[in-house]
């Protein structure tokens, strides 16, 4: 029971951290999971308050059986990422209720290192820091309070220790991370379902976009080699969407029509793309792509670069891009037929536009100019929060409400397009991106997302059209917030009307660039090329093992030394300083300060027992005691000390 | 018959200890505990913690993570800088016996340690133990002295040596722990375990002789003295001390002072160790009665006295009597 009662102080830091470690979790987890470890948190607590007995074996066994059927029923398995850390959560529950000797908080902390290390699986960007270094400082600070015992050390004590403790662990860690031998994973399969993420998809509803824009997250950040092309040239590429129901709009799965080849004009532009994590495969080139990394990546019948697999982590793309292009000089019937189908009952009244735009056009051209035209003089509205539409949003949007996103434009247009018998679709992906003077790069957010038309023309095969560009020619000069009415709200108001948050925002950008490029992009490659930059010829894994091993041993010296000069003898003040040396003086004669006696005692027995030295001695033990214990010392007194003291010839 | 994994066992912690021994030498006080004499070792905890901070580097790489791996890293780092803090914890304390403190056989013997801390920093948990079995736990401040008990129970008279004890930590993060042996010579003697009550001592009561009356006997009140150590706990005037008077103690006036002569002589068909435990009964009896008394042993004895000294020499005679040490 006493054991017990002493668990009491650290039961609090390991709750703390437990629950620090648990909070980025919590929106991924069941609720009855976070629920369970809340109520085993306060009744551990109040049982321990309260001296209430512990949970009976018997009961632990039926909850820990209940808690892993329920995980396996929740998740289907009890493997990965998300099963993994509910199953953990429900663990340190389950351990609340049976902590009754320290080893049992250690298990705690132990679990609370793992919740961490899980949230660090889940998302790896710069905000994660703060929770890392918090969770470390707690639960570093709770397993030292478990292990200091009966002393009860001040929590500011507690958190000095900790820190201490993890500031002298940093420089390893560092070495560490930068040497330490990397085997490219993954060496065990990794879970396939992914958390939903803001971004593109192959579908399109009126209103996605618009909604999308709302997020200010950052879809992907892009560094010119050379000059970057102008906003109007600066269209990223996505998911080209062929296929209508009159509503929605769907990418075409087209693994039947050949891919069709691509013809740069003028002079390309080389770009590196760092995409930030969004689960899909689209590579949000320039259009149109031209050079890729063969391996990693592949080009789309409808010009999409696609990756390999999902993107899920931070990658960068080294690319080439022809803002002048022909592409798709030959249609394929196939491709034609499908490119120009509309769903027979739906938005009629399009479809009559579209149809009369072609009787009076006999170019295609000229019909597209003038659908262009009617967007431009017709009270045509610009807005992120159009009217909500019925069944025919094309017919509503062109002849009623007038009013509407980009996707709405991008759609009606395609739609009346293909009425007239041009091949036409839709292409969804982002538009402009800001300039960060700061780093040299262009931000490219969600907000910056939108929808456009592509048609194809016999001689010039497929043609960008944006129709926005015709209502808001802002939107694709100077971007979102410019183009919207000045009274409507959108993200980034704020950050172009204020310049100093501007700039803020634009500074912390270039420092989640860094982190991107240098902390969580960094890698075998990176590791060889510091090494090279170290002096270090040809690096292999060999010289990572010796760079590694030097700095080990450089630490655990500089490490020893410091504890060596952390556990030195206090500096003394003179007169301990010389009284110390009489007594070393001392020792030839065989007289040796016995424990619990006094400084003066000491030279009293002393004089006694070496009557020779009795007089200097006795002098001695005056001027000790009038300089340690006088009124106030005078640097005389010190300096006959010391003479007496450097005199004594024992 | 114990099985072979710990007849092995057994035998790998002697050779240690042998090599140990050997490497160190005998103690002297004051004992330093120098760098070169801490060992250390992870614990199963630390062990486990090793465990962890591997699975989570195979599972930043696995997922080629790198704010995973930075944090297994920094673990794995956190745990090597405890290693050097657990063995700086130990490093330059000074120990020294304080005294050693006798006891009859099954009682505990304690030796009391001066654990003083020369350097600025304090020291937490320290842990001493003789062999697994842990004796005291103690905090030493930076500067400063702590004291530390290690008690032992011989299990038969004679000289007990203090011959080897452990003093340990395992202080911050318990994922090691760190030791020093410390091979002192530190005596005490177990007393014979005393006999029951009952055999009065031969010429008592009658040997209330009534030639040594110096008023101190215990027949009639005659006044209050002041206390003086030594004075036995039972004649001290609680009720004066209660009164806030100070500590007396209750003199008798009387025709008698008891004293007594304890005869090994006169225990004639018992064995020696009953001897023994019946001299020792008396002894301590006598003591506490603050009677005087002496002690005849063959070939040795301790002439008439009283007094805490008298009591200790007394005992240690019986304890010393033909006897070879026990040995901890």
């Amino acid at each position: 029971m006493s054991e017990r009662a002493a668990l009491l102080p650290a039961l609090g830091w390991v709750l703390l951290a437990l629950g620090v470690a648990t909070l980025p979790h919590v929106p991924h987890l069941p609720v009855w999971v976070t629920a369970l470890l809340l109520a085993a948190g306060a009744w551990r607590w109040l049982a321990q308050t309260q001296r209430w007995p512990l949970a009976p074996r018997w009961l632990r066994t039926v909850v820990v059986a209940a808690a892993t059927l329920a995980v396996l029923f929740t998740y289907q398995t009890v493997n990965g990422v998300q099963a993994g850390t509910a199953l953990l959560v429900l663990m340190a529950a389950l351990k609340l209720l049976e902590t009754r000797a320290p080893r049992d908080l250690s298990v705690l902390v132990f679990i609370a290192w793992f919740l961490a290390y899980a949230s660090f699986l889940r998302n790896q960007t710069l905000s994660q820091l703060p929770l890392l270094m918090a969770s470390a400082l707690l639960t570093t600070a709770a397993l030292i309070r478990v292990h200091s015992g009966r002393s009860v050390p001040q929590p500011r004590e507690l958190a000095r220790g900790s820190g201490q403790l993890l500031l002298q662990a940093v420089p390893l860690a560092l070495v560490l991370f930068l040497l330490f031998p990397r085997l490219p994973g993954p060496f065990w399969g990794l879970e396939t379902s992914s958390s939903a993420r803001t971004g593109l998809d192959d579908e399109m509803s009126p209103g996605d976009v618009s909604e999308l824009t709302l997020s200010d997250e950052v879809a992907f950040r892009v560094r010119f080699a050379a000059t970057p092309p102008p906003p109007q040239q600066r269209y990223w590429r996505g998911p080209v969407l062929g296929e209508t129901d009159g509503r929605r709009w769907r990418h075409a799965r087209g693994s039947a029509y050949p891919p069709q080849p691509v013809q740069g004009l003028g002079a390309p532009v080389d770009y590196q793309i760092t995409l930030e994590p969004h689960s899909r495969r689209w590579v949000f080139a320039l259009d149109m792509p031209a050079q890729w990394e063969s391996t990693a990546a592949t080009l789309a019948y409808d010009y999409t670069l696609l990756a390999g697999k999902p993107v899920t982590e931070v990658t960068a793309w080294q690319l080439q891009s022809y803002p002048r292009y022909v592409a798709g000089a030959e249609l394929p019937p196939s491709l034609r037929t499908a490119m120009l189908a509309l769903p027979a009952a739906a938005n009629p009244r399009a479809v009559a536009l579209g149809r009369e735009l072609a009787t009076r056009n006999a170019d295609p051209l000229a019909a597209v100019r003038a659908m262009l035209r009617m967007f431009r003089e017709q009270p045509f509205e610009y807005t992120l929060q159009p009217p909500k539409v019925g069944s025919n949003p094309t017919d509503e949007f062109l002849f009623t409400t007038r009013q509407g996103f980009c996707e709405h434009y991008a759609a009606a247009f395609t739609v009346v397009m293909r009425a007239a018998g041009v091949p036409a679709r839709v292409v969804t992906g982002y538009q402009g991106g800001e300039y960060n003077p700061y780093g040299g790069y262009f931000i490219v957010r969600q907000s910056d997302a939108h929808a456009w038309s592509e048609i194809w023309l016999a001689g010039r095969g497929w043609v960008r059209v944006d129709p926005t560009a015709a209502v808001a020619p802002e939107r694709v000069n100077r971007g979102l917030v410019r183009a919207l009415p000045a009274d409507e709200s959108a993200p980034g108001r704020l950050r172009e009307s204020n310049r100093l948050w501007g700039s803020v925002t634009l500074g912390w950008d270039l420092i989640n660039d860094f982190w991107n490029e240098r902390v969580v992009r960094f890698d075998t490659r990176a590791q060889l090329q510091l090494l090279e930059r170290l002096g270090v010829r040809n690096p292999d894994w060999r010289a990572l093992g010796y760079a590694l091993a030097a700095c080990f041993a450089a630490f655990f010296l500089a490490l020893t030394a410091w504890l060596a000069w952390q556990n030195r003898p206090p500096r003394l003040d003179p007169a301990a300083r010389w009284h110390g040396k009489v007594l070393r003086r001392l020792r030839s004669r065989g007289i040796e300060r016995q424990p619990g006696e006094g400084p003066i005692a000491v030279l009293e027995r002393a004089a006694e027992t070496a009557p020779d030295l009795a007089e200097e001695l006795l002098e001695i033990r005056d001027l000790y005691a009038a300089l340690r214990y006088g009124p106030a010392s005078d640097g005389a007194t010190a300096t006959r000390l010391r003479m007496r003291v450097r005199g004594l010839r024992p | 018959m114990p099985s072979l994994p710990d007849r092995l066992r057994r035998a790998g912690r002697e050779r240690t200890e042998r090599w140990i021994r050997r490497r160190q030498g005998p103690d002297r006080d004051p004992i330093e505990l120098v760098r070169n004499r801490i060992y250390i070792l992870p614990t199963p905890l630390g062990l486990t913690y090793a465990l962890m901070v591997f699975a989570m580097v195979g599972g930043g790489m696995n997922y080629n993570n790198n704010l995973a791996l930075g944090f297994a890293f920094l673990l794995a780092s956190l745990g090597l800088v405890a290693m050097h803090h657990t063995h700086g914890n130990l490093q330059g304390l000074q120990l020294r016996l304080r005294q050693a403190r006798s006891a009859c056989v099954g009682q505990p013997i304690r030796y009391g340690l001066l654990v003083s801390n020369p350097s600025a920093r304090a020291r937490t948990r320290i842990e001493f133990a003789l062999g697994k079995e842990l004796a005291s736990t103690i905090d030493v401040p930076a500067t400063g002295e702590a004291e530390a008990e290690l008690t032992v129970t011989a299990d038969r008279r004679g000289r007990v040596r203090l011959e080897r004890f452990i003093v340990a930590t395992r202080y911050p993060l318990g994922l090691f722990r760190a030791w020093a042996v410390i091979h002192p010579e530190y005596t005490a003697l177990a007393w014979p375990r005393p006999a029951q009550r009952g055999r009065t001592p031969p010429g008592a009561p009658g040997g209330r002789t009534g030639q040594h009356a110096r008023g101190s006997g215990d027949d009639d009140f005659a006044g209050l003295r002041p206390y003086q150590p030594g004075d036995p706990l039972r004649r001290i005037a609680w009720k004066t001390y209660a009164r806030g008077r100070g500590l007396h103690v209750q003199q008798f006036s009387g025709s008698a002072v008891v004293t007594h002569v304890f005869d090994w002589d006169s225990l004639d068909p018992l064995p020696i160790e009953a001897r023994l435990s019946q001299l020792c009964r008396w002894v301590l009896d006598a003591h506490e009665r603050g009677e005087p008394y002496a002690l005849r042993l063959p070939r040795a004895g301790v002439a008439m006295d009283s007094g805490p000294a008298h009591r200790e020499r007394c005992l240690a005679a019986l304890a010393l009597f033909e006897a070879e040490g026990a040995r901890v």
